[in-house]
């Protein structure tokens, strides 16, 4: 084999390819990079991103579906080996939901009881909007989902996003028909949440591993964690909702790692958690309390 | 064939690297999981630039280069100008080495090639880490450009073959 025809000149050009071209190259990316640190949210490069999600994301939903299933097959290979284990895991876990379901249909006729003999608010709708995950970026720091909804359904920035289990990350950037997911384990996420039963606040910052940790906000008291409870939104800063469930407690007190419910591997259908803090001076809305305090019992009396 | 197809189809030959290096992108930003996402997707834009900037620069000039790693700093979400500098001083390295590489077995290539991902890899780190205030794991990395480097003999023979066979007319 010859040398591949170095010596031709069939390029886009041969002055195309200077030295000097790649050297003043080089310095503008560094400096790209290097005014990026100061002004990430810079409208320019917001807008050039948003764009890069509209231009790409006809492509991506179309190539992500076919891959959606190869990686079902894929996976289901390794699901055959372990078919046994896994139906009598899910048996024993249905059961244990089953019982837990009861528990839920009695609690929530109880609730709704107090809710009618007390003057009770109920917290602010949310309005979630389905999504599926088209793109993902397989980088090793940076860690992000394209999710296939965007304006037009009235996704916005820092909105939270979940799948079946729970957290899987917040809003960063929107075009008019995709967004991007910022994962809770990306370096740059940062989430606020609390420990159940602890009655510890915090905030949950990714560091590209699989498991997060809890930063504590303040301590006055001795940190009392124990491995398994459960680590909820905690709502601070009214930007998600209190009580989206993100995972359980993992390690002990010095370094409060968190075992996310969410499944990154696995999960393709999302839901963007539309939800607007209530403003202090807004006229508290006697219908919703109402539809709120009777249709939980319609749904019992329908169940039952 | 007229000779408008024949302009056509030569514009088209010129730009094969810089869409195959798109193409690379796109694939990177796709939801790929195989064995429940324990397969790392390989950096093939690397592979791209690398083995143009050795056999024929000409046809992956340093503007393309930075549109390829422009674009997935766009699509991925990190900081702007990230992998772009990371495939241009790739490019610089190799195009500066390129004498040696040209016309050595494809051992040799491969082993400069698992060099120059290494270097890339250990920029990206280092950028990475000054960024974020702190050292970041380098395992998921080290996973990532493992089969970059796995999989360069099987996109350097596939590259070889397209570029000599329908690249550059014979």
């Amino acid at each position: 084999m010859d040398y591949l025809g170095q010596d031709r000149r069939e390029g886009l050009g041969r002055k195309a390819n200077s030295r000097v071209v790649l050297v003043i190259l080089i310095l503008a990316s560094v400096f790209l990079l290097l005014s990026s640190l100061y002004s990430a949210q810079a409208s320019v490069f917001k807008k050039a991103r948003e764009s890069v999600l509209d231009v790409t994301s006809p492509v991506l939903e179309v190539l992500s579906g076919p891959i959606a299933y190869v990686n079902g097959v894929i996976g289901y290979i390794g699901d055959y080996f372990a078919v046994l284990e896994q139906n009598d895991a899910l048996r024993h876990e249905n059961a244990e939901l089953r019982q837990w379901m009861n528990e839920a249909l009695e609690l929530r006729t109880v609730v709704s009881g107090f809710e009618q003999i007390q003057s009770y608010q109920a917290p602010p709708q949310v309005r979630p909007v389905d999504a599926y995950i088209i793109g993902e970026a397989n980088d090793a720091f940076a860690r992000s989902m394209i999710i296939n909804a965007g304006r037009r359904k009235s996704v916005e920035p820092g909105q939270a996003v979940v799948d079946a289990e729970g957290l899987l990350g917040r809003i960063v950037h929107i075009g008019a028909n995709a967004s991007r997911v910022l994962l809770l384990t990306d370096v740059q996420s940062r989430v606020p949440v609390y420990v159940e039963g602890a009655d510890i606040e915090g905030i949950l910052v990714g560091r590209t591993r699989a498991r997060p940790t809890i930063s504590i906000i303040e301590t006055s008291d001795e940190i009392e964690v124990l491995p398994g409870q459960r680590v909820l939104t905690s709502g601070a800063a009214g930007v998600l909702p209190r009580g989206l469930p993100v995972g359980v407690v993992e390690g002990d007190a010095s370094e409060l790692e968190v075992d996310l419910y969410a499944n990154y591997t696995r999960s393709r259908m999302v839901r963007v958690i539309n939800f607007r803090f209530p403003a202090i001076d807004e006229p508290a809305e006697n219908d919703v309390v109402d539809a709120a305090a009777e249709t939980p019992q319609d749904e019992t009396q329908a169940e039952g | 064939m007229g000779y408008r197809a024949e302009q056509l189809f030569a514009i088209l030959r010129s730009l094969t690297p810089t869409l195959l290096g798109i193409l690379g992108v796109l694939i990177l930003a796709l939801p790929i999981r195989f064995f429940e996402g324990a397969l790392p997707t390989p950096i093939i834009p690397l592979v791209v630039v690398f083995f143009w900037s050795i056999y024929s620069p000409d046809f992956l000039p340093s503007p393309s280069v930075f549109a390829i790693g422009l674009l997935q700093d766009l699509l991925m979400g990190g900081p702007l100008g990230l992998w772009a500098s990371v495939y241009l001083v790739t490019q610089f390295a190799v195009s500066s080495q390129r004498a040696y590489f040209l016309g050595r077995e494809q051992k040799v290539v491969w082993m400069g090639f698992a060099l120059a991902a290494a270097v890339a890899s250990l920029m990206l780190w280092l950028v990475m880490s000054l960024m974020s205030g702190a050292l970041l794991p380098v395992g998921a990395l080290s996973a990532q450009v493992a089969v970059t480097i796995l999989i360069y003999p099987l996109f350097g023979a596939a590259f070889r073959e397209l570029h000599s066979r329908v690249l550059v007319e014979v």
